[in-house]
């Protein structure tokens, strides 16, 4: 078991105002009991349908290890309506995101908020979380 | 998996958007029926008196967008129809309203707000926790499969249309355009595909035997009931759909009977009985509201583009389904992500 890095459990807002898109099930890949934030930099932007993804590097502080993490967030047109365009984050940039992680252990995780480091605007990531029961 | 095991989790946070009015109708808004009725307040977003009705020159009903001015339909998400059904009174049955508040108690009271639905898959209770669904044993059965691995195998996963009533329950906008002239209505829908329906407004039959082709949205028929309900028939569907993320399921011997009304400008109010013997021992109705959405309209939505799910997904024994199978005697390549 490693350390952790720059992840910590966030008690997570009520995210009454995000539109959800909904797509595949949540929670047959997710679990919703699994919260996660953690800052990384940006290293691909893949603004598709219908799910956008977004990969970061975070870095493990105590051993130096640097995971590729997956991001999943809503379709473009509900990250639109969210506030994002498709420039709004771009490779290279430092990003905190907040979401929960995948059941299966990879280091896959469904994003509902990013926080911009740059300017410290915090969006929405258009999930479906929290709309499966 | 190294990193993964660095993360520290809080079991007990469930906090997201799900702690709402037990109405199934998601962040965007769709109250429960009634709620909605007269008042046409979608979940607060359209706060303020309700507007008049609009309405075409001869009178009926336009539930589409007023001259000048642009708007959508904001489609809640309505994850369980089981939830919605209502009596001959239009208000949701009394054993639901009953699960509702019993659900938003135990919420109340720090349960978590999950367990409420009976436990068993992430608090999916199955048939069980809905007795009022006429349920035949199989399409039980099946639910139960469905509530126990979280809807893993959610056709609309597959990017494959809702059909049916799951249209008007899938949290995408759409729009309907009424051509009287050609005696037509058609919806369009930014999500789900990004596909349309046709409504036919002339008077037509159901075609007969095979000449009416099973397809994802069935054939449509309409007619005005007085000026103010638009009743739609539809029949001639296949089997290839849910009839909602729950994943409660249907058969090709399924017809659905829309009503729909707009009880202001800024409500739409959708109603369907949905009568299936092959399914369902009994038809049952399911009604909620659909908010306006001022100023809104259709961009595009192509789901196929880069569905990655369909790449993860295995079936129960941990083999791909629409993946290569891993050859025997070869070593897995370790997935897609």
């Amino acid at each position: 078991m490693r350390t952790k890095f720059a992840v910590v459990v966030a008690g997570i807002a009520l995210l009454a105002s995000a539109r959800i898109m909904a797509h595949h099930s949540f929670s047959a890949e997710f679990d919703a009991n699994k919260p996660f934030k953690m800052t990384g930099q940006v290293t691909k932007v893949e603004w598709m349908n219908p799910h956008t993804f977004f990969y970061i590097d975070v870095k493990d502080e105590k051993t130096g290890k640097v995971t590729n993490w997956a991001m999943e967030m809503g379709s473009p047109n509900g990250l639109m309506r969210a506030g994002w365009t498709r420039n709004t984050m771009k490779v290279g940039d430092k990003v905190t995101v907040e979401g929960s992680l995948a059941k299966d252990g990879s280091p896959t995780g469904n994003a509902r908020a990013v926080t911009l480091a740059e300017t410290g605007q915090r969006l929405f990531a258009a999930s479906s979380q929290g709309n499966t029961q | 998996m190294g990193a993964t095991a660095a993360v520290v989790f809080a079991s007990s946070v469930w906090v997201f958007g799900q702690e709402q009015a037990p109405g199934q109708a998601g962040q965007e808004g769709g109250a429960p029926a009634a709620a909605g009725r007269g008042g046409g307040r979608g979940r607060g977003r359209q706060a303020g008196p309700a507007l008049p009705t609009p309405r075409l020159a001869d009178g009926t009903v336009n539930f589409g967008r007023v001259p000048g001015e642009k708007g959508v339909w904001a489609v809640p998400y309505i994850t369980n129809m089981g939830m919605q059904l209502v009596g001959d009174d239009g208000q949701p049955l009394p054993a639901i309203a009953q699960a509702r508040q019993a659900a938003a108690a135990a919420r109340g009271a720090g349960g978590g707000g999950r367990a409420a639905g009976g436990g068993g898959g992430g608090g999916r209770g199955g048939s069980k926790s809905e007795p009022w669904m006429p349920w035949m044993p199989w399409s039980a059965a099946m639910y139960d499969y469905n509530s126990k691995n979280e809807s893993k195998y959610d056709p609309e996963g597959y990017c494959l249309p809702p059909g049916g009533p799951r249209m008007m329950a899938t949290p995408y906008q759409m729009e309907i355009i009424q051509m009287p002239e050609h005696n037509r209505i058609v919806m369009i829908f930014e999500g789900a595909t990004h596909i349309w329906r046709e409504i036919y407004m002339d008077g037509r039959k159901f075609p007969e035997g095979d000449l009416l082709n099973p397809t994802y949205l069935g054939y449509s028929i309409g007619r005005w009931e007085g000026k103010d309900t638009l009743v739609v028939e539809n029949t001639g569907f296949n089997e290839n759909t849910w009839l909602d993320y729950f994943g409660h399921p249907h058969t090709d011997k399924m017809s659905v009977t829309e009503r729909w009304t707009r009880p202001s400008k800024q409500t739409l109010h959708y109603q369907a009985t949905i009568n299936d013997p092959g399914a369902y021992t009994k038809p049952f109705t399911v009604a909620w509201d659909v908010p306006w959405r001022d100023g809104g309209e259709l961009p595009e939505y192509i789901c196929q583009e880069n569905n990655r799910y369909l790449n993860r997904l295995e079936d129960d024994l941990g083999q791909p389904i629409f993946g290569p199978r891993p050859q025997p005697g070869v070593k897995p390549s370790g997935g897609t992500r």
